[in-house]
C-alpha cells in the first residue's frame, strides 16, 4: 500500500503528444559483435588499382613507418603505409615470386621466376647483388628475422639454398624436397632455423648450423604446401595446403594442434596478425575463393571472415597492426588502414604507458588542462561532464520534438502536412503521415484538394514506391484512388505522362515478379508437403 | 459413462444432433473416415517486423495419432455428423427433446419447500449450492437486491459520473457521488479516505456547506439528496450521519440558496431547499403528464407540498444555482428559466420571481456569474451565449427597481423575444455540444468544455481563450475548489482529473474503471476486451482511447494505463482505430494486444499484434514486439497464452493460427527479448475463432469455425479433430487440468458444450448463449456467463424474478452437467468472468459486466447464500416455473433446451394422446437398457401415430 502510494506520488502525466512515426522495421538478427569482428572490421578499406597482373607477394618493412613492398608481374612496388601511395619501383626480368625485407628495413630481397634472387637497397634503384644459382624458377626468398648477412631461398628445382649475401655465394644447398619448393619462413627465435614447404606435401625444418644438408624435422601436411608461417612463439608453424590451414607444434615433435578448413578453394597465403598492441595473435589466411579469414588458433575457431571481389593471392599485416594489405589475382591491392580514432586510442594507450615513466609529460598534460577565462573552453567547461556516482541528478523533462508535418497535423492542416512530408523525400515518413490521414478519414479529401504541382509530387512518390513491398498495400490503393478522382486532370497534362508511363511499367514488372514467385511456390509446395510427411 | 473400453468395437457416442444431445451407437464396423482432413502447412512466412522464424515444423496429416482407439472414435464422430440431419428427426420423434429427463430437476423442485431435507437425501442430484443474486449493477436497483453488505464480496467499478463532485472547504478532500454512497478522496494523493453510506439509491446531489470565515474551514458538513427520496446531512470528516429528511419522492437535484447567500445565519432547522423531483404517482400511471417538478421544500418541516411547485416539466431537470445564492434556474429545451430567491429565506410566503431566456437551439448547460447578473449558456451546436444584465426588470430587488426601469426601452443587442437582459453575445469555438460551463470564483474567466475533450478558458471581458487539450474524453463537470490553485474536471471515461490551476496541468487523476470501447461489428461477441491477472486480481481492460487500463479489482482503483496505440483520442469521432483484444499470461508478466486500423475507402487499414512485458516495479508494461499484419489482412480473433512457457497463439478469421514464442531465453538480456513466429497452422482454410491451451500446456485447442482441432503446440502437429458443432465456436477453455474442454458458440444457434478430449466425444451440452467462460487452474471447476433469452425473461411469471437481470453465471464442477451454483446478474451482454486465484489458495470469481461494473466473490462461500435469502426464494421460483430442462440419459446426461420446450408445448397435443413407452425406458440405469427390437417397435408405432394425427 505504502509502496503504491509512493509510486503514485512520483508519477507524472506522460506527454500526450504523439508525433507520427513510421512503422518500425525489423532488427537484423545479427550476432552480437565480438571483439574480433570489431577489430578486424575497423580497417578502413582503401583499394589500390592499376597494378598489372596478380599480386604474388606482399612484405612489410620491420622498421617504422612500416612501408610495404608489393610484388606484381615483373615489378616490386614500394608503398608508404601512411599514404598508401607508391614511392619506388624495382623492375625485374621475369615475374617476381617473393619479396622480403631485411631486419633493419634497409635492404630488400626478391626472387623471380628466372631463378635469380636480387637484393636491393630500398633507397636505390639498382640491385646490390644478383644471386644466381637456382636452376629453375625461384619461389621464395626470406631474410632471417635478425640476421643481416644471410638469405634463404627455394625454387622449383627442389633445392633450398642458404646464401651469404655479401659474397653472393651459396653457403649450403639443402636437398631433401622431392618436388617444387614453394614457400618457407625463418624462425623468429633462432636465426639459423627455417622451415620450407614443398609440393611433395612435406614441410621440412632446417638448421643452417648442421652441415650435412639434412633436415632436422619433417611434417606431412597431406597436400601440396602453398604457404608456411612461423607463429611468434617460434615453436609452432602454420601451413596452408589446398583449402586447409594446419597448425603444428614443432617442439612437440610435429604434432598437429588444430586445422581450419573453412575455405572453399586453395589457400594461397598466410600471415600472422596481432589484434592491437597487446592483443592476441591470429592467423590471417587468404584464398582463391575471395575470402580473407581470421583464425584464432588458440580456440581453433574462425573469428572473422571477409569477402573480396577477386581471388586473393597474398596477404600482409604491418608489424604495428595498423595496415592490412591483401593482393588479388586481378592486380588489385585491397589495403586497409586502421581508422584514425582507433589508432589514436592505441597511441594514447601507448602514451599513457610512456607517461608512467616520464614525469615531464605528466607536467605537460596538467598545464594543457588548466583552463583560464581567456580560453573559449573555459566557458564550456562542465558541459560534457559525466555525473559521478553519488551526484544527485536533476532531470529536465524533455519536450516532444515535432517535425514540420507533425506541427501541421496538430493544426489539422492535413493537405499541407502531406505536401510538406512529400517534399522531405523520406518514404517511411510519408507513409506514416498517410496512415495517420487514413485514421483521421482525411486522405481522400487531401487527394481531391491537391493542386497541380502537389499532385505531380504525389504521383512521383507513388510511382517510385508503390511497388515497394512494405508500402505497397497502402500505396497501391491510394494510387488507384488518385487516378480515379483526379483522372481528367492527370490525363491532359504533358508532365504527368512520363510518370504514368513509369507507373504502368513498375506495376507490370511487379505483376511479372509475382507470377514467377507463384510459379516457384507451385514447385516448392509439393516438395514441402512431402518433406512434411 | 457406460463407454465400452474395448477398442475394437466402437463405443456408444454421446452426440449432438441438431439442438439435442442424444445417445447413439455407431455401426459396428465404422466406415473409414472421409478423406483425411486436409491440413495445409504453409511455409512459415515471417511477419513483417520479425526475423524469420527459427524452425519449420511439419504437420502430420489428419488424426492418425497412432491410437487405434482414437481412430475409431474419430470415425464414429464423423459418421455421427454425417447422419445428423436424419437423427434430428429421429430425436424429435423419440421425444428426447421433451423435458422427459427433467425428473432430476422435478425432484429437486418438489423438495423446494423442505430444501434442507431434500438436499441431504438427494445430495448428488440436487444443486449443492443454491443461488444468490450478484447484481452488479446499481442503477436503478431494488434495495432488496443489494448484497453489498456481504463480507466475502468486493463490488466496484462504480461510476464517478452520476453527479458533480465537490471539494471540502479546505480543498483537501474531494467528495464524489459513487452510486449509493459518497466517496471521499484525498486531493493530495488521489486515494479514497472514507465513504458516506446510508442512501439506498444513487445519490444525485451533494452540497458541501460552505465556510464563511477562515475558522470554519475545518468544518465538514454536507447535504446529500438521493433517488430514494431521502435528504441527509452528514459530517464527512467522521463520517457521521447527523440528520435525515424524508421527502418521499425521488430527488434528482437540490439547491439550498441560503447556504450561499447567508452562510453566517445557517441554521439547519430553518433551511429552505429547492428540489427537482419526479412525481412517482404520475410515473406509475404511465401518463404523459409532466413528471418533473421544481418545488420549494422546507427542510425543517419535512414535508413536500404540491402547492410549492414552481415549474413542471416532462423530465426532472437539474437545478443550477448562482454562486451568490440569489438566483437559481433550470434549462428546458431552448429556454432557461431563472428564479430569484426571495430575500429573507425564513419567510414562508415569499414566492420566487421567475423569468425566461430564449435561444434557438437546445441548451445543454448554463452557469451564473458569481457576482454580476451574467448567465452563460452552451447549446448543442457548441455555441456559448453570454447574457449580461438579465432580470433587471423582472427579478429586480426592491431598491433597484425604479432606477432600472428607465433603461427598458433601450435597444438590447442580441437579446431574443424581448427577454429581460441587456445584451447577449455569442462565442463559438466548440465543434460539438457544450457540456461544461462554469465561471471562475472571481468571475473573470469562464470555463467551457464539451465532447471534444478540450477545456477552454475564456477571459470574460475580452473573449481570449486558453486551452487544456488532449484530455481524451468528453468532459462532464468542471468544479473549482476554495483553494485557488486547485480545480477538478470530470470526464466521461470515469476519470476525475485534479488540475493545478493557473497552468492547467493535470496533477493527479482519480481513476475509476473505464467504460468499454465500442468495437467494429466483426469483433462484437468475441469480447476479449477484458483480461485478468489471476494472482494479483488485476484486470486489463481495453478502453476507448487506445489504451489498456490496468485496474485492481480488489482495491477498486486504477493502477496505470498502457498506451497501446500512439495516437490521441478524439472523442466523438468516427471509430478508425480500436484495440480489439487484450490477453494476459497466467502469471501476468506478458500482455498481448491487437489493434485494428480501419481503412478509409479501401485505403490503408492495418492489423497489428503487440506483445508487452511487464515491469514489476511500477506495474505497467513496456512494448516488446510489434507484429504488423500477423495474419495478412485478416483480423485476429483470439489470443491465448501458454500456461507455463512463454508461448502464445493468435487465431485469425483468415483461416490460420500462429504460435509465437519469446526468444528471450537465448543468452540475451531482457531488453532484447522478442516474440517470433514459431509455427503456422490451418485447418481446411476455415476461419479460426478461438483457442485455448490445456492446463499443462501440452495440447492446444483451436476452434476452426465449427470443429475443434487439437494440436501439439511444440511440434505443430494436428492431434485430432473433435466432432462438429452446428455453429461457429466463439469460446474455448480447458477445464483445469482435466481432459474436458468447454466450447461455446453463439450465433445463430447458441450452444455450450463440454467435450472429453481423451475420449474425443461430447460429454454434454446446453443450448445457452454464452458470453464468457473461465476455468480454475487447479480444480476442475469452471464457470460460464450465460445470457438469458429475452423472450424467456419477459414472460410474466419471471419478470419479477429477473428484475432486469439478463444473465446468469453458472458454476460447474468437472464433467458434472448440473451446475453447482447459479447467480443471476445484470448487464451480462459484453460481460466477462474469471477466477481469481490469490496466494491463499482461495478461489474467487470476478464478474465484470457490460458497463464495467464488477463484483468479486467467493463462489464456494455459504454465508452469501444465507444472507440473501430473498433472492434465493425468488430464483427458486424461477427454476420451478422455468424450463431449464436437466435431463439425464444415463443418470448423468442432461439436456437443456428451452426453446425447444416452447415449441414442444404448442405441438404437444398429438403426442399427448398417444402412449409413449419409450419415454420411460430410457430413464434408468444402463443395465436396463431395452433391446433394439423393442425400441424399434415403439418407435415405428410412434411414427405411424404421428402421421395419422397429421392427416386428420
Amino acid at each position: 500500500m505504502e509502496e503504491e502510494l509512493r509510486v503514485r506520488l512520483n508519477d507524472h502525466q506522460p506527454s500526450k503528444i504523439f508525433p507520427v512515426k513510421p512503422k518500425s522495421t525489423p532488427k537484423t538478427l545479427s550476432k552480437p559483435e565480438t571483439p574480433d569482428s570489431r577489430y578486424w572490421s575497423s580497417f578502413k578499406p582503401h583499394s589500390i588499382p592499376n597494378l598489372v597482373s596478380s599480386i604474388s607477394a606482399v612484405a612489410f618493412s620491420p622498421i617504422p613507418p612500416h612501408s610495404f613492398a608489393v610484388a606484381h608481374s615483373t615489378t616490386v612496388s614500394l608503398f608508404s603505409s601512411n599514404t598508401l601511395t607508391t614511392s619506388r619501383r624495382f623492375s625485374f626480368k621475369d615475374v617476381v615470386s617473393s619479396v622480403s625485407f631485411r631486419s633493419d628495413g634497409a635492404l630488400l630481397a626478391a626472387s623471380d621466376l628466372s631463378g635469380t634472387v636480387q637484393v636491393f637497397d630500398v633507397k636505390e634503384r639498382m640491385a646490390l647483388r644478383s644471386l644466381r644459382s637456382h636452376k629453375a624458377a625461384a619461389r621464395f626468398v626470406k631474410y632471417p628475422v635478425h640476421d643481416k648477412l644471410h638469405l634463404v631461398s627455394g625454387g622449383d628445382d627442389g633445392v633450398v639454398k642458404y646464401w651469404d649475401v655479401a659474397g653472393g655465394t651459396v653457403i649450403s644447398d639443402l636437398i631433401g624436397h622431392k618436388d617444387y619448393v614453394r614457400c618457407g619462413d625463418c624462425s623468429p627465435v633462432n636465426d639459423s632455423m627455417f622451415a620450407t614447404g614443398s609440393y611433395d606435401h612435406t614441410i621440412k625444418v632446417w638448421d643452417a648450423r648442421v652441415g650435412n644438408s639434412k633436415w632436422i624435422a619433417e611434417i606431412n601436411h597431406g597436400a601440396p604446401v602453398e604457404d608456411i608461417v612461423y607463429l611468434p612463439s617460434g615453436g609452432m608453424i602454420a601451413t596452408a595446403g589446398l583449402n586447409s590451414v594446419k597448425v603444428w607444434d614443432l617442439i612437440g615433435g610435429g604434432r598437429m594442434v588444430c586445422s581450419m578448413e573453412s575455405h572453399n578453394k586453395t589457400v594461397t597465403c598466410l600471415s600472422v596478425g596481432r589484434m592491437g598492441l597487446e592483443g592476441e595473435n591470429r592467423i590471417v589466411s587468404c584464398s582463391l575463393d575471395g575470402y580473407m579469414k581470421v583464425f584464432d588458433y588458440g580456440r581453433g575457431k574462425v573469428t572473422y571472415s571477409m569477402r573480396f571481389p577477386a581471388p586473393l593471392m597474398s596477404v600482409g599485416i604491418s608489424p604495428d597492426s595498423s595496415v592490412r594489405v591483401v593482393g588479388g589475382s586481378n592486380g588489385m591491392v585491397f589495403a586497409g588502414k586502421k581508422k584514425k580514432k582507433a589508432r589514436d586510442e592505441e597511441e594514447k594507450k601507448k602514451a599513457s604507458v610512456m607517461s608512467f615513466w616520464s614525469v615531464k609529460s605528466e607536467v605537460d598534460e596538467s598545464r594543457r588542462r588548466a583552463l583560464r577565462p581567456s580560453y573559449f573552453r573555459y566557458f564550456q567547461r562542465g558541459q560534457s561532464e559525466k555525473p559521478s556516482k553519488d551526484d544527485y541528478l536533476v532531470k529536465e523533462s524533455k519536450g516532444v520534438k515535432l517535425t514540420r508535418h507533425d506541427k501541421l497535423l496538430k493544426k489539422f492542416r492535413h493537405k499541407e502536412a502531406l505536401v510538406s512530408v512529400l517534399e522531405e523525400k523520406k518514404p517511411a515518413d510519408v507513409v506514416a503521415v498517410m496512415e495517420e490521414l487514413v485514421a483521421r478519414r482525411k486522405i481522400v479529401k487531401c487527394v481531391s484538394n491537391l493542386e497541380e504541382g502537389e499532385l505531380g509530387l504525389l504521383l512521383g512518390f507513388l510511382q517510385r514506391y508503390c511497388t515497394v513491398e512494405r508500402y505497397s498495400k497502402l500505396l497501391m490503393a491510394l494510387t488507384k484512388k488518385v487516378l480515379e478522382t483526379r483522372g481528367e486532370e492527370i490525363n491532359g497534362k504533358e508532365e504527368f505522362k512520363g510518370i504514368l508511363r513509369n507507373l504502368k511499367r513498375e506495376v507490370n514488372q511487379e505483376i511479372k515478379i509475382q507470377q514467377s514467385l507463384l510459379e516457384i511456390q507451385g514447385v516448392i509446395a509439393p516438395l514441402m508437403r512431402i518433406a512434411g510427411r | 459413462m457406460p463407454i465400452n473400453k474395448d477398442p475394437s468395437t466402437p463405443p456408444p457416442v454421446i452426440g449432438k444432433i441438431g439442438p439435442y444431445t442424444v445417445f447413439m451407437t455407431p455401426p459396428a464396423t465404422p466406415k473409414p473416415p472421409e478423406s483425411p482432413a486436409a491440413v495445409s502447412q504453409k511455409p512459415n512466412l515471417p511477419p513483417p517486423v520479425l526475423p524469420p522464424p527459427q524452425q519449420f515444423k511439419s504437420v502430420a496429416s489428419s488424426a492418425q495419432d497412432g491410437s487405434v482407439l482414437g481412430f475409431f472414435k474419430n470415425a464414429a464422430t464423423k459418421v455421427q455428423n454425417a447422419h445428423s440431419s436424419v437423427d434430428d428427426h429421429l430425436v424429435r420423434w423419440f421425444g428426447l427433446n421433451q423435458s422427459k429427463y427433467q425428473w432430476a430437476l422435478d425432484e429437486y423442485y418438489e423438495g423446494k419447500g423442505s430444501k434442507n431435507r431434500k438436499k441431504q437425501e438427494e445430495g448428488f442430484r440436487a444443486f449443492k449450492r443454491t443461488k444468490f443474486c450478484a447484481s452488479a449493477s446499481f442503477y436503478p436497483e431494488p434495495p432488496s437486491a443489494s448484497p453489498s453488505t456481504l463480507a466475502a464480496m468486493i463490488r466496484g467499478g462504480r461510476s464517478h459520473l452520476t453527479s458533480p463532485p465537490s471539494f471540502s472547504n479546505d480543498a483537501k478532500k474531494l467528495l464524489v457521488c459513487t452510486g449509493n454512497t459518497v466517496s471521499v478522496f484525498s486531493a493530495a494523493t488521489g486515494l479514497q479516505i472514507t465513504s458516506l453510506e446510508g442512501h439506498t439509491a444513487p445519490v444525485t446531489t451533494l452540497l458541501v456547506v460552505p465556510a464563511s470565515t477562515a475558522a470554519q474551514k475545518i468544518l465538514s458538513y454536507c447535504w446529500t439528496a438521493s433517488l430514494d427520496g431521502m435528504i441527509r446531512y452528514w459530517d464527512f470528516s467522521g463520517p457521521e450521519l447527523l440528520k435525515t429528511v424524508d421527502a418521499k419522492v425521488p430527488i434528482y437535484s437540490m439547491v439550498i440558496p441560503s447556504l450561499l447567500s447567508e452562510p453566517q445565519q445557517v441554521d439547519s432547522s430553518k433551511l429552505v431547499a429547492y428540489v427537482s423531483v419526479e412525481d412517482a404517482s404520475l410515473v406509475k400511471e404511465g401518463s404523459k403528464e409532466l413528471r418533473g417538478h421544481i418545488r420549494r421544500f422546507d427542510l425543517a418541516k419535512e414535508r413536500l407540498s404540491r402547492g410549492d411547485t414552481l415549474k413542471e416539466t416532462e423530465e426532472p431537470k437539474s437545478i443550477v444555482i448562482s454562486p451568490s445564492g440569489e438566483f437559481f434556474g433550470i434549462r428546458h429545451k431552448c429556454k432557461i428559466h431563472v428564479w430569484g430567491v426571495p430575500s429573507g429565506g425564513g419567510s414562508r410566503n415569499a414566492v420566487a420571481k421567475k423569468m425566461t431566456l430564449h435561444h434557438t437551439k437546445v441548451i445543454n448547460a448554463f452557469a451564473f456569474h458569481p457576482t454580476e447578473r451574467i448567465i452563460a449558456a452552451g447549446d448543442v451546436t457548441g455555441r456559448v451565449l453570454i447574457w449580461r444584465g438579465f432580470g433587471n426588470r423582472k427579478l429586480a430587488l426592491g431598491s433597484q427597481k425604479k432606477s432600472v426601469r428607465s433603461v427598458v426601452d433601450l435597444d438590447n443587442p442580441g437579446v431574443r423575444d424581448g427577454d429581460d437582459a441587456e445584451s447577449c453575445t455569442t462565442w463559438h469555438w466548440h465543434s460539438a455540444e457544450v457540456n461544461v460551463l462554469n465561471f471562475s470564483s472571481d468571475g473573470a474567466y469562464l470555463y467551457s468544455g464539451g465532447r471534444e475533450g478540450v477545456l477552454v478558458v475564456w477571459q470574460l471581458d475580452t473573449g481570449k481563450k486558453k486551452f487544456l487539450p488532449r484530455i481524451g474524453s468528453p468532459l462532464l463537470y468542471f468544479i473549482w475548489s476554495p483553494e485557488p490553485t486547485l480545480s477538478s474536471v470530470v470526464c466521461a471515461d470515469n476519470q476525475i482529473h485534479l488540475l493545478k490551476m493557473p497552468s492547467m496541468e493535470i496533477s493527479r487523476t482519480i481513476s475509476g474503471i473505464k467504460p468499454p470501447p465500442s468495437l467494429p461489428k466483426m469483433y462484437e461477441g468475441l469480447s476479449s476486451t477484458v483480461a485478468f491477472d489471476r494472482s494479483s486480481g488485476i484486470a486489463a481492460l481495453c478502453t476507448e482511447n487506445y489504451c489498456v487500463q490496468l485496474y485492481n479489482l480488489l482495491n477498486d482503483r486504477g493502477i496505470s494505463e498502457v498506451q497501446v496505440c500512439e495516437r490521441n483520442h478524439q472523442p466523438g469521432d468516427e471509430i478508425t482505430v480500436v484495440v480489439t483484444a487484450v490477453a494476459l499470461s497466467l502469471d501476468g508478466s506478458v500482455m498481448s494486444t491487437t489493434e485494428v486500423k480501419l481503412p478509409e475507402d479501401g485505403i490503408g487499414g492495418l492489423v497489428s499484434l503487440k506483445f508487452w512485458e511487464s515491469e514489476p516495479d511500477n506495474k505497467t508494461f513496456t512494448l516488446s514486439t510489434i507484429v504488423y499484419e500477423p495474419h495478412k489482412d485478416a483480423g485476429v480473433s483470439a489470443i491465448a497464452f501458454h500456461p507455463t512457457r512463454s508461448m502464445a497463439v493468435s487465431t485469425s478469421f483468415g483461416g490460420d493460427f500462429k504460435i509465437w514464442v519469446c526468444n528471450s531465453d537465448k543468452s540475451q538480456t531482457d531488453k532484447d527479448s522478442s516474440w517470433i513466429c514459431h509455427a503456422v497452422g490451418s485447418y481446411k482454410k476455415k476461419p479460426m475463432t478461438a483457442a485455448a491451451f490445456s492446463g499443462d500446456g501440452t495440447v492446444l485447442a483451436v476452434a476452426a469455425e465449427n470443429v475443434i482441432t487439437l494440436w501439439n503446440p511444440n511440434k505443430n502437429i494436428l492431434l485430432s479433430v473433435l466432432g462438429a458443432t452446428l455453429t461457429p465456436i466463439t469460446k474455448l477453455s480447458f477445464v483445469g487440468k482435466s481432459e474436458f474442454l468447454v466450447a461455446a458458440s453463439n450465433f445463430p444457434k447458441p450452444e455450450l458444450s463440454v467435450w472429453n478430449t481423451s475420449k474425443l466425444s461430447l460429454s454434454w451440452s446446453y443450448e445457452l448463449r454464452i458470453e464468457a467462460v473461465t476455468s480454475a487452474v487447479d480444480s476442475s471447476t469452471f464457470a460460464v456467463l450465460a445470457l438469458v433469452p429475452k423472450s424467456f425473461r419477459k414472460s410474466k411469471s419471471k419478470k419479477n424474478i429477473f428484475r432486469g437481470r439478463d444473465g446468469a453465471i453458472l458454476l460447474f464442477n468437472g464433467s458434472d452437467p448440473k451446475p453447482v451454483s447459479i447467480w443471476t446478474v445484470m448487464k451480462a451482454q459484453g460481460g466477462s468472468i474469471s477466477f481469481l486465484e490469490g496466494d491463499k489458495s482461495q478461489l474467487r470469481l470476478a464478474y465484470v459486466n457490460g458497463s464495467h461494473e464488477y463484483v468479486v466473490f467467493d463462489p464456494n462461500s455459504d454465508d452469501t447464500h444465507e444472507r440473501s435469502a430473498i433472492d434465493y426464494e425468488g430464483l427458486v421460483g424461477d427454476e420451478e416455473t422455468g424450463d431449464f430442462g436437466y435431463t439425464s440419459l444415463y443418470g448423468q446426461l442432461p439436456d437443456y433446451d428451452k426453446k425447444r420446450k416452447d415449441d414442444a408445448e404448442s405441438l404437444a397435443t398429438p403426442f399427448v394422446s398417444s402412449e409413449r413407452p419409450w419415454e420411460t425406458i430410457f430413464s434408468g440405469s444402463t443395465l436396463n437398457f431395452p433391446p433394439l427390437q423393442k425400441l424399434c417397435g415403439e418407435f415405428f408405432e410412434s411414427l405411424m401415430e404421428k402421421s395419422n394425427s397429421v392427416v386428420e
